[in-house]
């Protein structure tokens, strides 16, 4: 992902004065929609929004906490490994905290190396400011980390690690769908508020910064996804 | 003792008081997955310091009944306690007093024995080095290598130190010796002792009856979710009817038994006659005397024999 990421930032120069590429997002909204630009894609904010932080980004951070959520719980007791673990004299509870802690962790390794690659894009001339790019990674990492925890509720909830991935995925899918296409098609512009990626990376974050609605929407998703799995697992039956 | 169906002559029988310290008790413990009713109003009772046999074939309700104990899974009806505290809500407690081995052990396959240990033993608040050493030591323990790479026998032997290294007050082992070679079962077999003359608990599941019958001070049978015999092996024994085994001159014939109160003909060829005597042994002696044997065999059965004996009887209610 860092290694993407630096590719990306280096290749910048070469696209910053595409005119042509950047009058086909603006004179094609679908298109647009469809490639996740934000304005304009040969702004340094468009080019990492478009490339990085729209897509890419999130998706690695999803197969990573989605991945991680849904084996926490579910696949190791599938495993078998689980049931060993809560029979030494810990909390279910802290058991699952330290489970989304280490998901978190292990987002957050990835979000930083992106983030320095991002940082390093300035000798590129991407020039994003580093607040920005922090806060959208910041917000990355959070969108990952709730779909990551839909994963581990699910997986908590039913005990089944294939069910975990692919109700946590068709929900991250839907959203993404619903985010990137709102700005074209009028009916799902209403939804929008329903997609977690709009409030992470789909309302141009990268060039106005992440709000504390946007923040708080997150959080508060992830907060309510961390309790019902922890609730659930309170109740799951382990092997 | 509870037992239903036909072979109550020798199963309804109340035997010796129970120990006064009961470290599992369980009242009326049922768990359903839907219809199936994997545990069906169970009462157990558990007494401290003894090895306790906890028979069934598979799907009998051992390992679901171990997952109720541990509070792994959540009973439909009725209680459990261990230690006198409620298996659900005291369940911290529990864990910190007992050992246990899962029957179908998993671990971490890339990490190693020792990686195992330190990090079981970090989760109990440490275990007294020497002892694990001990432990690690009697049963070969290979503790170098990731855990993907042993055998199964391997990974039980770290599945024993796991249970056994923090000096847990009650053990709760699901078929323990699985994998073992015979050696190591010996093994085992010592260090249960040990501890139950330490005052600890062993509680055991397990399909080796041989194993059970040399190493249990009680032993109760499940079947279909329901307890339907408890006692000492030798009271099970004795309750049981005894095995005669007569060799005669000629032809074996029924004639003289059949009418006999208490016995069964259960095989009849050649020289050799085979009766179950559940009644007087008397009357059985004289009508085989008639007989002018050639040798006679007398004794109880075996613990195999009885389970075997009472798994093909009819199911219980």
């Amino acid at each position: 992902m860092a290694l993407y990421t630096l590719v990306i930032v280096a290749l910048y120069p070469a696209f910053k004065h595409t005119t042509s590429l950047d009058k086909l997002a603006t004179d094609n909204p679908a298109v647009a929609a469809l490639l996740g630009v934000v304005g304009s894609l040969t702004s340094p904010g468009g080019w990492l929004n478009a490339n990085i932080y729209e897509y890419f980004l999130p998706l690695v951070l999803l197969l990573s906490t989605v991945g991680y959520g849904a084996a926490a719980l579910a696949g190791h007791d599938e495993d078998g490994t689980l049931g060993l673990v809560v029979s030494l004299p810990v909390r279910r509870a802290t058991v699952v905290g330290e489970k989304a802690l280490a998901m978190g962790i292990q987002a957050m390794a990835i979000a930083v190396a992106v983030a320095v690659c991002v940082e390093l894009g300035r000798f590129f001339d991407v020039t994003a400011g580093v607040g920005h790019v922090l806060t959208v990674t910041l917000a990355t990492v959070l969108l990952g980390l709730d779909y990551g925890l839909v994963a581990l509720a699910v997986g908590a909830a039913t005990g089944r690690r294939s069910t975990a991935i692919g109700a946590a995925s068709a929900l991250a899918a839907a959203s993404y769908l619903v985010s990137s296409l709102a700005p074209v098609v009028a009916w799902i512009r209403p939804a929008r508020f329903l997609s977690l990626f709009y409030w992470a990376v789909g309302n141009d974050q990268i060039a106005n910064g992440v709000s504390l609605a946007d923040y708080a929407v997150l959080l508060g998703v992830g907060i309510i996804a961390l309790g019902v799995g922890a609730l659930a697992f309170e109740r799951l039956d382990l092997h | 003792m509870v037992r239903s169906g036909d072979l109550n002559r020798y199963w309804i029988r109340s035997t010796d008081a129970m120990p006064s310290d009961v470290v599992i008790e369980t009242g009326e413990l049922t768990k359903t997955y839907g219809p199936v009713r994997a545990v069906a109003g169970l009462n157990l009772s558990v007494g401290a310091a003894q090895v306790f046999g906890f028979l069934g074939p598979n799907g009998a309700g051992k390992t679901t009944t171990i997952r109720l104990l541990l509070a792994l899974q959540r009973p439909s009806s009725g209680s459990s306690r261990v230690f006198g505290l409620d298996s659900m809500s005291d369940s911290l407690e529990i864990h910190r007093r007992v050992g246990y081995l899962p029957g179908d052990l998993a671990l971490y396959p890339r990490l190693t024995g020792a990686q195992h240990i330190e990090w079981f033993a970090g989760a109990r608040g440490g275990a007294n080095r020497a002892d694990v050493g001990a432990l690690v030591e009697r049963f070969g323990v290979v503790t170098d290598r990731p855990v993907r790479d042993l055998s199964s026998g391997n990974r039980q032997k770290i599945g024993l130190v796991l249970a056994f290294m923090h000096r847990p007050e009650l053990l709760i082992l699901d078929e323990p010796t699985s994998g073992l070679d015979p050696l190591l079962q010996y093994e085992f077999e010592r260090l249960a002792r040990e501890t139950v003359a330490e005052g600890r608990t062993v509680f055991l599941s397990s399909h080796d009856l041989d194993e059970v019958q040399r190493l249990a001070d009680r032993v109760a049978i499940i079947k279909s979710g329901s307890l339907v015999a408890t006692d000492t092996v030798d009271g099970l024994r004795r309750a049981a009817p005894r095995r005669v085994e007569v060799v005669l001159p000629g032809p074996a014939a029924r004639t003289g038994f059949d009418s006999l109160v208490g016995v069964k003909v259960v095989a009849c060829h050649d020289h050799r006659l085979a009766l179950e005597v559940s009644g007087p042994i008397a009357p059985v002696l004289r009508a085989v005397a008639d007989q002018d044997p050639v040798d006679v065999v007398i004794r109880h059965a075996d613990l195999d024999e009885l389970f075997l004996d009472f798994y093909r009887g009819p199911s219980t209610p």
